[in-house]
């Protein structure tokens, strides 16, 4: 029997001997008519995992992996603090089958929903101590300047070290300028070769084909030159000529021989 | 064969060509190798004069045995050895001649050679002539769609103008010049041809001329987008203001470096004459619009 065979049976089991699980049955039975449970329960669990997740970040190693899920968290804090509102509402509608204890148990219990969202913990303690360094007080509203208006002449004297720090970097500045002018010039001539070339090569690309066309031609008659020679001298090379031309020359100097051995006598 | 005197072999040769009472007809091929070889041998004397003569009569004998390609080269020889003579008239007859047969022999590139050989030769003596072989070697050149080849010829014809100091014909050369490097899509070479035609014009203290060349010249597109293009610009407006500095520095830019070494020359010798007389020009132009134009 295979894994997944035995994962479908489960699974046809389960399915069949759900109406017997109890806990199941409770959750879906309790929130199934009553609106503010159904948010309430999901508020609930949704505080569960964002807890759970502050937990594994502060066991995270890695702060990039912390990081990003304590923005998650507060991503999810945020959501859920937008969600009370509606909670609260539905807190004061009067539902059927409730008691007034719990009618007045449930308008505590959505005031309770923010305090705790908030005390999810996100990281975000570590940020107030950076943030006291910039000097900025919490109310916004005054915005001092640390001099209280005084700008009179001495306030924008420079100073000797600006002075030199200017004309160092105007001294550099025009160096620069130099040495792109010089850089420029150069690129102007290259690029003026550049074209010119281009133009040379334009220029000779029509000759290179007629030398093209010129060498096959007198390349194919090479050719047929040398199979005509071939077949020329092949002729001429004949073993039958041959033999016959070293005979007849034996003949004819066998002849002169014996004619001048008779004219000798 | 070959040694004995080039002045027989004439003699023999003219005897196999002149009819006669026993001769119907001459007999142009042994002929021909006579003239050939007695025209070597003249060369090797140093004897102009006749050997341009053999020469001559070689290509005339090419000629009647139907293959001009041979007689065009004898014609060639001939041309150069009247150079040597210091022969000038004959020099620009035997070049055209034999650019003639080279035509004949349908190959344009031989005979626009032939013609600018002869134009160089005589570029010190006849520059007139010389400047009329190079604008013949050109239209052959052009006839033929070998418009590239013929830059070279365009840069010797417009030195030669502009050492007779016609300015004038010396633009309209370039003019030309572009033109054709336009025909075979050589912007570079065309920009460049328009550039220097406004330095021409400017260095003849053409200031209207220079300004009519530059904008018919910024309708052509491949102009109006190229360094050259501001070259003209930055030079024309330093002329309008009378800027003598502006001017010279102008002039001294890399782009005009890159022209060719006789307009540089000429570049470098910018402003010529009162630059001031244009910044007037200029005003007295504006002002009769002030008066007449209500707009």
């Amino acid at each position: 029997m295979s894994v997944i065979e035995i994962l479908t049976r489960v699974d046809a089991i389960c399915k069949k001997y759900d109406k017997y699980d109890i806990e199941k049955q409770k959750d879906s039975n309790v929130a199934g008519d009553d609106a503010f449970a159904r948010l309430y329960a999901a508020i609930e669990s949704d505080i569960e995992a964002a807890l759970q997740k502050a937990e594994t970040a502060s066991q995270e190693k890695s702060r990039a992996s912390a990081v990003a899920i304590n923005a998650e968290i507060r991503r999810t804090k945020a959501r859920l603090l937008e969600e009370v509102p509606k909670l609260q509402r539905l807190a004061v509608k009067k539902v059927k089958g409730l008691s007034t204890e719990e009618f007045a148990a449930r308008n505590d219990l959505a005031l309770a929903l923010p305090d705790r969202i908030q005390a999810i913990p996100d990281g975000g303690a570590a940020a107030p101590k950076q943030t006291g360094g910039w000097g900025t007080s919490a109310p916004r509203k005054e915005i001092k300047f640390d001099s209280d208006g005084r700008f009179d002449s001495e306030y924008f004297q420079q100073t000797e070290e600006s002075n030199q720090f200017r004309q160092e970097y105007e001294m550099r500045k025009i160096r620069q300028d130099q040495g792109l002018d010089v850089i420029a010039e150069g690129l102007d001539t290259l690029k003026n070769m550049a074209h010119d070339m281009n133009e040379e090569l334009d220029r000779q690309v029509p000759l290179m084909d007629e030398i093209d066309t010129k060498v096959d031609q007198a390349t194919s008659d090479l050719k047929n030159t040398n199979v005509r020679l071939k077949d020329t001298v092949n002729k001429l090379r004949s073993s039958r000529n041959f033999c016959i031309d070293i005979i007849l020359l034996c003949i004819i100097l066998g002849i002169a021989a014996y004619l001048y051995n008779a004219l000798k006598k | 064969m070959a040694n004995s005197d080039p002045d027989k072999l004439i003699s023999k040769a003219d005897k196999l060509t002149k009819l006669s009472m026993t001769r119907w007809s001459a007999d142009w091929k042994s002929a021909t190798v006579l003239y050939e070889q007695a025209a070597n041998a003249y060369r090797l004397a140093k004897n102009y004069e006749k050997a341009k003569e053999a020469f001559e009569k070689a290509s005339k004998g090419q000629e009647m045995l139907s293959s001009p390609w041979d007689a065009a080269k004898h014609m060639e020889s001939a041309a150069v050895l009247a150079k040597e003579a210091g022969n000038w008239k004959e020099v620009s007859e035997f070049s055209r001649h034999a650019s003639e047969l080279y035509t004949e022999c349908g190959r344009s590139q031989p005979a626009s050679d032939a013609l600018a050989k002869g134009a160089r030769a005589l570029e010190d003596v006849a520059p007139e002539e010389a400047i009329q072989l190079y604008t013949d070697a050109c239209d052959a050149l052009e006839e033929d769609g070998k418009e590239q080849m013929a830059f070279d010829l365009y840069r010797a014809a417009t030195s030669v103008y502009i050492k007779l100091e016609k300015y004038a014909d010396a633009a309209t050369f370039l003019l030309r010049w572009a033109l054709s490097a336009d025909k075979c899509n050589a912007t570079h070479s065309q920009c460049k041809a328009y550039l220097s035609a406004i330095i021409v014009y400017l260095y003849a203290h053409d200031f209207q001329q220079a300004e009519k060349c530059y904008n018919d010249c910024c309708q052509v597109e491949a102009f109006l987008n190229s360094d050259q293009n501001r070259a003209a610009s930055r030079l024309l407006s330093a002329y309008t203001e009378g800027d003598v500095e502006e001017i010279k520095r102008a002039a001294q830019s890399s782009i005009i470096s890159n022209l060719d070494h006789v307009i540089i020359k000429l570049a470098r010798k910018l402003p010529t004459g009162d630059v001031s007389a244009f910044k007037m020009d200029a005003k007295d132009q504006e002002e009769p619009l002030d008066e007449d134009d209500l707009t």
